[in-house]
């Protein structure tokens, strides 16, 4: 299965590792950029309080209706809506299913400047490759942003809310400064888990570290050895940030008790 | 009851149902609040007292029934100004008139007991950070909690942090303060420290409305008190009226258990 020999011939090809390494984190880096702004906004949006048929349900002397249809569609909020249903079919679909979805079917038609980042990566590959993975992790991030924000104690809303904070500034100064502290970690750890989904973008011809595996594959007729070493540098990648991100998190923590 | 002054509040025929009516929280609370006024609501528990405070400022918002504060319908989504037009109700502005003091504090945790009181002036009402800060620490001072103001809410204790949100209501300079059981969640040594605050807010003239169990207290600084059970007030008077010669069979009956 292994042999000395194998891992020779598999270390003459390092060098297509080394861009798959760089590769693999500029991909994970952006996807986790691009998907935490798309997250924001998606967070904001399942949160808002857009209704847009509220005035249905008002009576002629300016009191809201609690029952009925018309009480029921004011209450009906589109952006939100939209936000759910995003989050719903990007967590509910295979990741793969959506990577070609963008790069067969949206990007078919798009042609990207064959520009090569770094030299070697190439964008018209590079490029779907975040779009998908941003896409698919901004579904997940959101619902981490959410749950982050709906932890934080009501009483604090109400306390706000008591002294005349309008729903945004406590939003702003009460609740988002508490809630980045269970956020922040969960968000790191999401880094992690893009690091090693990203392998996936391999099948639509990202020069990632599986790239460099299979690569290797074709010129050695060797398997076991540049599988052997993709596992040692994502083991080398993620299990020491994993570990980094536990030691904040514990700080922090220890920083609520003081 | 004498009439002293206009109602500050005029509550009319209230409710608040749950369950499509299915559980009556409110069922038809009507009750002036005038100026001055120590109004102490008391009642067995899941009567309604605290829905009731929380519904003058819209914490719950209400079924039915009026709410008039400062002669403003409250409870309207749309009100008509003086040339009547019709224009939304902005209950941001009627809430920065009323403080309230909750049962479990809810001080800001991540800011210092000085910020948590200067951050509604300074962000809402527009008051210089520095005159903000001057008069929270006089405020903080009438308390005796003027050398905590740079400490961090977990640093102190139940009792402080219940002063600490009472002096974080009084900055924005209320016309009513609205105590929701500020002493039900402190431990009993230090239930004193609070209510003596109220006390005092009492004696400067402060109009208050204030839900509590403590009937010895209810007793000696309110000047009406009302008492609900089920969702409605069944009974109200001076304190020697209900303390001394209750007429309801249920106020009989809960005073009995209680006293």
């Amino acid at each position: 299965m292994f042999s000395i020999s194998g891992f020779e011939k598999t270390f003459e090809y390092l060098d297509l590792f080394k861009q798959g390494l760089i590769c693999t984190v500029s991909l994970s880096f952006f996807t986790v950029l691009f998907g935490f702004m798309l997250a924001l906004v998606l967070a904001v949006m399942r949160l808002s309080d857009f209704r847009p048929f509220r005035s249905l349900a008002l009576t002629a002397d300016g009191h809201e209706k609690e029952e009925g249809f018309a009480a029921a569609l004011s209450r009906f909020n589109p952006i939100s809506f939209i936000a759910t249903v995003y989050v719903e079919v990007f967590r509910a679909t295979p990741m793969l299913v959506q990577l070609f979805i963008i790069y067969y079917v949206v990007f078919a038609n798009v042609s990207f400047p064959t520009y090569k980042i770094f030299g070697f990566i190439r964008t018209d590959r590079f490029i779907p490759g975040v779009v998908a993975l941003a896409m698919n992790s901004g579904a997940y991030l959101s619902e981490i942003i959410r749950a982050g924000i709906q932890s934080i104690d009501g009483g604090q809303t109400e306390a706000s809310r008591s002294l005349g904070l309008s729903q945004f500034e406590t939003m702003r100064y009460i609740i988002l400064p508490q809630a980045i502290k269970n956020i922040l970690p969960p968000i790191a750890n999401e880094f992690v888990t893009i690091i090693k989904e990203s392998s996936i973008c391999y099948t639509i011809g990202v020069q990632d570290i599986m790239y460099a595996v299979s690569a290797t594959k074709g010129a050695t007729y060797r398997v076991a050895e540049p599988l052997v070493i993709a596992t040692c540098v994502y083991f080398c990648l993620t299990f020491p940030t994993s570990k980094i991100i536990a030691y904040f998190e514990r700080r922090m923590r220890r920083g609520d008790k003081r | 009851m004498e009439t002293r002054d206009e109602a500050l509040i005029s509550v009319k025929g209230l409710c608040k149902y749950y369950n499509k009516g299915a559980i009556k929280a409110l069922d038809g609370i009507s009750v002036d609040i005038n100026k001055g006024d120590v109004m102490v609501v008391i009642g067995p528990s899941g009567s309604g007292k605290s829905t009731f405070l929380r519904s003058l400022n819209l914490m719950e918002h209400p079924t039915d029934g009026t709410i008039l504060f400062d002669g403003v319908d409250i409870t309207k989504k749309k009100i008509q100004d003086e040339n009547g037009k019709w224009i939304k109700l902005d209950i941001d502005q009627h809430r920065r008139k009323m403080g309230m003091v909750f049962q479990h504090f809810n001080l800001f945790p991540h800011m210092t007991i000085l910020d948590n009181i200067t951050l509604a002036p300074t962000k809402v009402k527009g008051v210089s950070k520095a005159e903000a800060e001057e008069k929270a620490l006089e405020l903080l001072d009438r308390v005796g909690l003027k050398d905590r103001a740079k400490a961090y809410p977990i640093q102190l204790s139940g009792g402080q942090k219940q002063r600490v949100a009472i002096v974080r209501a009084l900055a924005m300079e209320p016309q009513v303060m609205l105590f929701d059981e500020p002493t039900s969640a402190l431990d009993p040594e230090m239930v004193g420290e609070v209510l003596d605050v109220i006390k005092e807010l009492a004696h400067e003239g402060m109009t208050m409305v204030i839900v509590t169990h403590e009937m010895g207290f209810a007793r000696e600084v309110g000047n009406r008190v009302l008492f609900m059970a089920d969702g409605k007030l069944l009974e109200e008077g001076t304190p020697e009226e209900i303390f001394e010669s209750p007429r309801h069979p249920r106020l009989q009956d809960f005073l009995s258990k209680v006293l």
